[in-house]
């Protein structure tokens, strides 16, 4: 007993010591940190460019980064910090940074709060600082791609070069589609598809034969991928361009008749069973199920090496199809940028540093692929491979490259066609642009009704979409919803901004 | 009269055994479910029987070994620090607010209270935190943030200290020639043991299964615990699947489903084992209780 209470005291009174630690260690901790940024923002040779973009936080994220600096050192003259903040907490994180005024010079921006970060004034106008420090990025990005990022004639944000267009297309199983002699070149209209997968059921009782892209997800639904050559949805469906023209006249894509047609075509496959019955709820991906041997085809987006990277994905060969020549509308390209965020102690070093992404391959190899000989290697036909014995899941760093600077200028992974990179030029250039490219809607104005209306289609069109609920007695309701929740105010206020911007486009 | 308390005997039995079902069936579900096959999950869906067994999720952690060792002891550094100090701070505020002779004491109660009503919201706590505090970043951000929210915690202790630690026992320490530490220490905590073990676990809760501050604070993955990285990985899934990266980026492999069940799995098992642990003390708490009433 006597025993116990010593233990306890002491117990407590290391606790007591550990507190006061603490105290005094975050006091250190500002003293220090008040010291030091202004002592490494005076010396520019020695400036800290700040990166932060979705991402892990791989092993060797360390290394990579000295590597990059040893380029950057002799080149402008400035350091770069990585700050890869896990996709999760990516919006929270980075939003807590730019409220508090953290040390952040440039952030990956998506197109969803583009418009509201550039209205916060929360990243810089870069027009004059590309025209003084930026000239290979105005070479390697064509000007009616970063038009399309100007925001009341300005332009917050560069693109990554990538693929800035999308096709609907689909994704199916080779060795089911060679094993029953289904003709992928006749396969033009989503109509066809009902014939496979009426072949795939019969014989294959196991396998469902066509999953959604995202699990019950309400974005990127059957109807979604199957209206992206038809509609531009203007960053967010409520309220689209049919045709992307339509004389700039904006419509309610739930009352449009193709809308209906699709949700009719979905319905008639739910009720056949091509589609499993939990498909309005359930969360696996397709790349889950397909790799699972669950699936025999995902409704997709086409773009060049979408085979190859989705069967490397999900451990099956694919074939894809596609129905409809690629678009682009402005969230193609605005869809992932890097910007330069307004805290930043030297805009001029951060826009060097994103030049040199779009024009020199070393360091974005570095960048996207992490060290040569250590993080990958490269095989006889100049295509780069994960070393012998490392896996994507084991190496010790990955990245995701397509959120950086000109992938053109980056090496090739094992798998894919080595012309990929022309390919992908040839199909950006055949891409048919939509007249709204380069409109970006500001969401501020109607920010009410947009949350509003957000839940309705959350509330419906996971159900809708996916076939579970009847588009008959369904689809009005949806409608009567919608415009009770203020979609018709949205559409008043996107016309309006439209207008406005069709105006000083000419 | 002996046969209705028997029936009511059974009644209660029956509704506490299923109640008691009720609890456990979630758990054994993770736990088989853990050890199935990623591919029957997938294709047949969660199981209490499951055809195939495999510790194919097991292995896949193993293959992570450093990363769950890590993450494993950061969650019990943190659980520890923060259980002791929390207990302590709590402990030594309530104390005070508890004697009748401590000058303000309705006003500091009414700040402490106070607390548990309003808060400053997420940007004006983070602004503190990091740009007075700096904690960002480091152990500190997943420690500090647990410490200073208990008010609840107070009220609770501070009713204890009250009612069960009679004033006449403290004035005969004082009358003995103990000062205010020594009373503290020898008499007080001593008698409180009960209350104290309930905020014991309270905290050591908290802290185990603290996802929220890591999710803030943290961006380095070497300061990741145990729930954070369980967190990181849900919610990093739901955003790729949201698309706001557009339909056709891959970002490498995700854990599978076994997987996650699997952390889950490891990251409850600690938790109770502690928990009988704790229980001696409200045992013994109740039995001090019954004999001196």
């Amino acid at each position: 007993m006597r025993k116990g209470k010593r233990l306890l005291s002491m117990l407590i009174g290391g606790a007591l010591l550990t507190a006061s630690l603490s105290a005094c260690s975050g006091n250190n901790g500002k003293n220090s940190a008040g010291g030091a940024p202004s002592a490494s923002e005076s010396g520019e040779s020695s400036y800290v460019i700040t990166m932060a973009y979705p991402g892990n936080d791989p092993q060797d994220l360390q290394l990579v980064q000295d590597e990059m600096n040893k380029i950057l050192k002799g080149k402008i003259g400035a350091t770069v910090k990585l700050l890869p903040i896990s996709f999760g907490a990516w919006q929270q994180q980075l939003n807590l940074m730019l409220s508090s005024n953290e040390k952040l010079d440039i952030m990956t921006v998506q197109s969803a709060e583009y418009a509201t970060k550039v209205a916060k004034g929360q990243l810089v106008a870069l027009d004059d600082l590309l025209a003084s420090n930026g000239q290979d990025i105005l070479k390697a990005v064509n000007s009616s791609y970063l038009d399309a990022t100007r925001i009341d004639g300005k332009i917050y944000a560069v693109p990554s070069i990538r693929d800035f267009a999308a096709g609907p297309g689909i994704l199916m199983r080779k060795d089911l589609v060679d094993k029953y002699h289904i003709d992928v070149n006749s396969i033009k209209t989503y109509e066809d598809l009902t014939a496979v997968f009426q072949t795939i059921k019969d014989n294959e009782p196991n396998i469902t034969p066509l999953v959604p892209l995202n699990g019950g997800s309400t974005t990127l639904t059957f109807t979604d991928l199957m209206n992206t050559s038809d509609f531009d949805t203007l960053d967010d469906s409520i309220g689209i361009l049919p045709g992307l023209d339509n004389q700039l006249k904006v419509t309610n894509l739930f009352e449009d008749p193709m809308y209906e047609e699709r949700l009719n075509l979905v319905r008639q496959w739910y009720l056949n069973g091509f589609i499993s019955k939990d498909a309005a709820t359930m969360t696996d991906s397709a790349v889950t199920l397909m790799g699972a041997g669950k699936a025999f085809a995902y409704l997709c987006r086409i773009k060049p090496g979408i085979e190859s990277q989705e069967s490397a994905s999900t451990g099956q060969q694919l074939v894809a199809v596609s129905f409809d020549q690629p678009v682009t509308q402005t969230s193609n390209i605005t869809i992932i940028m890097q910007g330069i965020a307004s805290n930043s102690k030297n805009p001029e070093k951060a826009m060097q540093f994103l030049n040199l992404l779009y024009s020199d391959s070393d360091l974005l190899n570095l960048l996207d692929y992490g060290i040569e000989g250590k993080h990958y290697v490269t095989n006889s036909d100049n295509l780069i491979d994960y070393p012998e014995g490392v896996t994507s899941a084991t190496n010790g760093y990955t990245n995701t490259g397509i959120l950086f600077g000109n992938q053109l200028i980056s090496r090739v992974f094992k798998g894919n066609d080595p012309d990929i990179w022309n390919q992908l030029q040839q199909f950006n250039q055949n891409a048919k642009q939509s007249k709204a490219l380069g409109f970006t809607f500001n969401v501020d104005p109607v920010k009410t009704e947009s949350a509003a209306v957000q839940n309705v289609m959350n509330q419906f069109k996971g159900g809708l979409e996916t076939g579970t609920l009847d588009p008959e007695n369904t689809l009005p309701k949806f409608i009567d919803k919608l415009k009770a929740a203020g979609l018709d105010k949205i559409i008043a206020e996107k016309q309006k901004q439209l207008d406005a911007w069709s105006q000083n486009h000419q | 009269m002996n046969r209705e308390h028997r029936i009511w005997q059974w009644i209660t039995h029956i509704i506490m055994v299923l109640a008691s079902i009720g609890c456990l069936f979630p758990f054994v579900l993770l736990i088989v479910s853990s050890f199935t096959s990623e591919h029957e999950i997938i294709r047949e869906g969660y199981s209490f029987w499951p055809k195939s067994f495999s510790l194919e999720a097991y292995s896949y952690l193993g293959g992570k070994l450093n990363e769950i060792t890590r993450a494993y002891g950061v969650t019990a550094l943190i659980t520890i620090i923060g259980t002791i100090v929390g207990v302590a701070i709590t402990a030594m505020l309530a104390y005070p607010l508890s004697r009748q002779d401590m000058p303000y004491r309705n006003l500091v109660a009414f700040l402490i209270f106070f607390t548990l009503l309003f808060n400053g919201g997420l940007v004006p706590t983070y602004l503190i935190y990091t740009q007075a505090f700096e904690i960002k970043n480091t152990i500190w951000a997943l420690v500090v943030p647990g410490l200073l929210t208990n008010g609840f915690n107070v009220m609770l202790v501070r009713s204890y200290f009250a009612s069960s630690v009679p004033t006449p026992v403290i004035e005969s320490a004082s009358i003995d020639g103990a000062g205010e530490i020594r009373t503290f220490f020898s008499i007080v905590i001593p008698l409180s043991t009960p209350i104290l073990a309930t905020i014991g676990l309270f905290q050591l809760v908290l802290y185990w299964n603290d996802w929220f501050n890591g999710m803030i604070y943290i961006t380095d993955s070497k300061l990741y615990s145990l729930q954070n990285m369980l967190n990181r990985i849900l919610t990093d899934i739901q955003f790729l699947a949201s698309g706001s990266l557009g339909s056709n980026v891959r970002t490498g492999p995700m854990p599978s489903e076994t997987v996650r069940m699997a952390i889950a799995v490891i990251g409850v098992v600690p938790l109770l084992i502690a928990y009988p642990f704790f229980q001696r003390f409200f045992v013994k708490g109740l039995i001090v209780g019954a004999v001196k009433g």
